[in-house]
């Protein structure tokens, strides 16, 4: 029965990311094993316990849109999607003028955007107390008078999935979903599910995120989960690696082109992977904390690897959460152990994110493009940082070096904040 | 050419609204014609345009959580602690608060908005951030402002929490999925649960949304838009959706949820079946920046879930409207209305229950598809209220007064968002097969 339904290709890819504004200059820094965290310079940072990033560099949005200008109330996460998603249709060779505009959709895993911050802060503290209380009456004239309504409106994290559509005139189903470090995954596990249901044939998905903004890294640091190695930042990100100590912060967006495959082939469009696999589940456990023998990183590991029928056995190359953080990458290593079993020991597991730092929403989309281009190039990107092994992580992690591999058929794991977790298969794409 | 759907059925209700908590005081609520909006009492609202909203009253968030997970309670937001109240609900209306199903076979789709920080909660940080002449300092934020908010302030604000709570709460350990797309954010999850389900992914799905714009900072953000309803001093009749003289939305809160649940599962179990969802579409106007929407959404998503339920307009019992109350939003909408169902669409009855319940943005579609099954329930479309002149250019069969018979059993139910991003969805009483 499985067999009749709808199949997925993927047709157009783009990213822009701490290690670069292109798919081939990303490609490239992820291959020879570019860190791309460095020290913060969108505010000042030096007083934070963490004062390290992955910013994007040098981008300019006039770079991939005619008028930059209409954009210009609107948050890091839109602009980079719009760059990513206007590689990814260029890629795809898609004229979205000629094709049934109520079948093209957008499904994104997209967070907020930037909060006026000094703004907001200043008029907070004019409107409190020396011992902080708040005196809401003036805080409500002074924000309805310094507060910039477009400004404002362009944080709701609906606002880059609804400029994607204005730019590309999709008028089919348009979604974001927000399931933190999962989200971007999870998009395009659902865009996938929407066109084999028939609902559309052709989905812009991805995601697109910064947290790179006081908030968010006081947020991260008050939580202590991010890495404080100020002084070394390249070195910072070190999934799996004994000294690890938390994640870093990095920004950017991947979309990819979904398309039905006949819809695909009929314009002749070149196929960079097919989508076979999608699973979706929660820890159920606790928020602070991942369940520690990964409950739901397993089902979902087994989930997508049942919607793919493959065994473990049939997967050559697995893209890892692997943050950086202590409990995280010790309890995604005891998840691939228990859905793998003996098969653990065999496939390569690497974390981009020793390079690319966490895109939190944004992540899985450049994680499964990584997985395309692993398949595509037949090189794996390193684990970089891996120094010192943790006898508790003893799979091949890949350290250091890429590594020349065939691979076929990859799995990219993305688990979030709060315990959802969704796991992705791609394969080469075969008659 | 693909698998036959499995069929998806609602077996459970949960609200937490400006107009009750629980189905039973909201129907009452709604069947009355009651208006939820009043002025603001959890917030002064002096300095604002705004001065009225559909507060939720009366709710004990400590109530609706086992004593052993009142500590969590500090760490959700509002938006949180209403969503919490709405999953309670849902399980024991559904009857499954203490015969769980597979904990791998039940999951979790939500719509939240981004959720904006309690001022409390930033005030002393942001005292204590100013330099010798009072401009932000980044150097003392790190040093002596950011250590004095609450060490888990971020938690407490992620708009995935309301899923990760209740999933955590009710042991849902099946796919699990946040939506964040403003107005169409519980449609969106609701429509996405019945998919997920459909494909056999899960037997049970706890759906909904939820959001609490009652908060300074909402508000103005609301305000700043020039999108609320100046009619502060006539609380109850300032949100007219379709009516001449309305004048804006009014900002609210609340949660709400459904449990869907396969029909067999459902069957097996023996469990009461207020209706099937069988239609869901989704669309966007994709209008040019800063063009005007037209409603391509609405048109797109409505035609869409007809198709998908194999139904013509002419079958359908009432349209269960988005009508914000805005000028230019109700005509839009009014207009793709026309467009899609065409002679129909002067006929059909339409009720906008955000003209009693406010604009809870995020929750709204679940508050208000909860409305729409307990029509479903009773045979009446509760009256949309605040509509005594029909705008002539809506040419709408809006419902006023005292409830109306429903005629045909079934209702679509629509929400869209400022961008034209629309979801719809249908459900009919249940037929025996």
């Amino acid at each position: 029965m499985k067999a009749t339904r709808r199949r997925v290709v993927i047709t157009g890819m783009g990213m822009v990311t701490p290690i670069g504004n292109s798919l081939d200059e990303t490609w490239d820094g992820l291959q020879n094993g570019r860190s791309g965290v460095a020290r913060i310079t969108r505010f000042p940072a030096d007083t934070l316990p963490t004062q390290i990033a992955g910013e994007v560099k040098n981008f300019r949005l006039g770079d991939f849109v005619a008028a930059p200008e209409s954009f210009q109330h609107c948050g890091h996460n839109t602009r980079y999607a719009i760059a990513a998603a206007s590689m990814a249709v260029r890629h795809s060779g898609l004229d979205p003028e000629r094709i049934d505009r109520t079948r093209l959709g957008v499904y994104l895993g997209s967070g907020e955007g930037q909060q006026d911050f000094e703004n907001f802060i200043t008029i907070l503290a004019h409107a409190s107390s020396a011992d902080g209380n708040v005196d809401v009456p003036r805080f409500n004239r002074l924000g309805m008078e310094h507060l910039h309504p477009m400004r404002e409106l362009e944080q709701e994290p609906n606002m880059p999935s609804g400029h994607l559509a204005e730019l590309f005139g999709a008028q089919g189903p348009n979604s974001n979903c927000l399931t933190a470090c999962a989200a971007s995954s999870q998009a395009i596990g659902e865009a996938l599910e929407i066109i084999r249901r028939g609902d559309a044939d052709v989905m812009i998905s991805g995601g697109a995120h910064s947290m790179i903004h006081p908030l968010g890294l006081t947020g991260f640091n008050l939580l202590t989960a991010l890495s404080t190695h100020n002084k070394n930042p390249a070195s910072a990100s070190r999934p799996f690696d004994g000294d690890r100590d938390g994640f870093i912060l990095s920004e950017g967006s991947g979309v990819v082109i979904l398309e039905e495959l006949e819809h695909a082939r009929r314009r002749g469009a070149t196929i960079h992977g097919e989508l076979i696999g999608y699973g979706s589940t929660a820890d159920a456990f606790r928020m602070t904390d991942a369940h520690p023998e990964g409950r739901g990183a397993i089902a979902a590991i087994r989930g997508a690897l049942a919607d793919a029928e493959l065994t473990p056995g049939d997967i050559q190359y697995i893209n890892a959460h692997g943050t950086s953080t202590g409990v995280g990458d010790l309890v995604e290593t005891v998840a691939i152990k228990a859905a793998f079993g003996a098969e653990a020991y065999r496939v390569p597991v690497s974390s981009i994110k020793s390079m690319t730092g966490h895109l939190i929403a944004a992540a899985g989309s450049v994680e499964l493009i990584t997985c395309l281009l692993v398949i595509r190039d037949g090189v794996i990107p390193p684990t970089i940082n891996y120094e010192h092994p943790d006898p508790q992580c003893d799979l091949d992690y890949v350290p250091n070096t890429a590594r020349e591999a065939r691979v076929d058929v990859a799995l990219s794991n993305s688990f979030g904040f709060g315990g959802q977790n969704v796991c992705l298969v791609v394969r080469r794409f075969t008659e | 050419m693909n698998r036959a759907p499995r069929r998806v059925v609602i077996t459970g209700l949960g609200v937490v609204s400006p107009l009750g908590i629980g189905k039973a005081e909201f129907w009452d609520a709604l069947a009355a014609g009651r208006s939820g909006i009043a002025r603001l009492e959890s917030i002064d609202p002096d300095g604002l345009p705004t001065s009225i909203g559909g507060e939720v009253r009366g709710y004990d968030p400590k109530k609706f959580v086992p004593t052993s997970q009142r500590k969590n309670l500090k760490v959700m937001a509002r938006d949180i602690q209403l969503a919490v109240g709405a999953a309670r609900l849902v399980f024991e209306d559904a009857g499954l608060s203490d015969n769980r199903p597979d904990p791998q076979r039940i999951g979790i789709d939500f719509g939240a908005s981004m959720i904006s920080s309690e001022l409390n909660d930033l005030a002393a940080s942001a005292v204590r951030s100013r330099d010798a002449a009072d401009q932000f300092d980044y150097r003392k934020w790190g040093t002596e402002a950011m250590g004095h908010m609450p060490p888990l302030w971020l938690l407490k604000y992620l708009p995935n929490m309301p899923s990760c709570h209740i999933s955590i709460l009710y042991d849902l350990q099946g796919p699990s999925n946040s939506i964040t797309q403003a107005e169409a954010a519980s449609n969106l999850a609701i429509g996405e649960a019945f998919r997920i389900i459909a494909r056999g992914a899960a037997d049970v799905m706890v759906a909904g949304g939820c959001d609490s714009k009652i908060n300074p900072l909402a508000l103005i953000r609301l305000c700043l838009l020039e999108a609320c309803s100046r009619r502060n001093d006539a609380p109850a009749e300032a949100c007219r959706p379709f009516d001449s003289d309305r004048d804006g939305m009014v900002a609210a809160e609340g949660a709400a949820a459904v449990m869907l649940e396969e029909l067999e599962h459902a069957r097996r179990r023996g469990a009461r079946i207020y209706g099937e969802l069988v239609g869901f579409g989704t669309g966007c106007d994709a209008r040019p920046a800063g063009a005007a929407l037209d409603g391509t959404g609405y048109r797109v998503a409505l035609a869409a879930a007809l198709r998908d339920a194999g139904m013509t307009p002419g079958a359908l019992g009432y349209y269960n409207a988005h009508g914000a109350g805005t000028r230019e939003g109700d005509l839009v909408e009014a207009r793709a209305l026309h467009d899609v169902f065409g002679d129909h669409a002067a006929r059909i009855p339409v009720s906008a229950h955000k003209s009693g319940l406010g604009n809870a943005m995020a929750g709204c579609g679940a508050l208000e598809f909860v409305a729409g099954l307990l029509a479903l329930e009773h045979g009446l479309i509760p009256p949309s209220l605040n509509c005594p002149r029909p705008d002539p250019r809506c040419r709408l069969n809006v419902v006023t007064g005292t409830p109306r018979p429903l005629e045909r059993p079934s209702f679509v139910s629509v929400n869209a968002t400022r961008l034209g991003q629309a979801a719809a969805l249908i459900v009919r009483k249940l037929e025996d097969a």
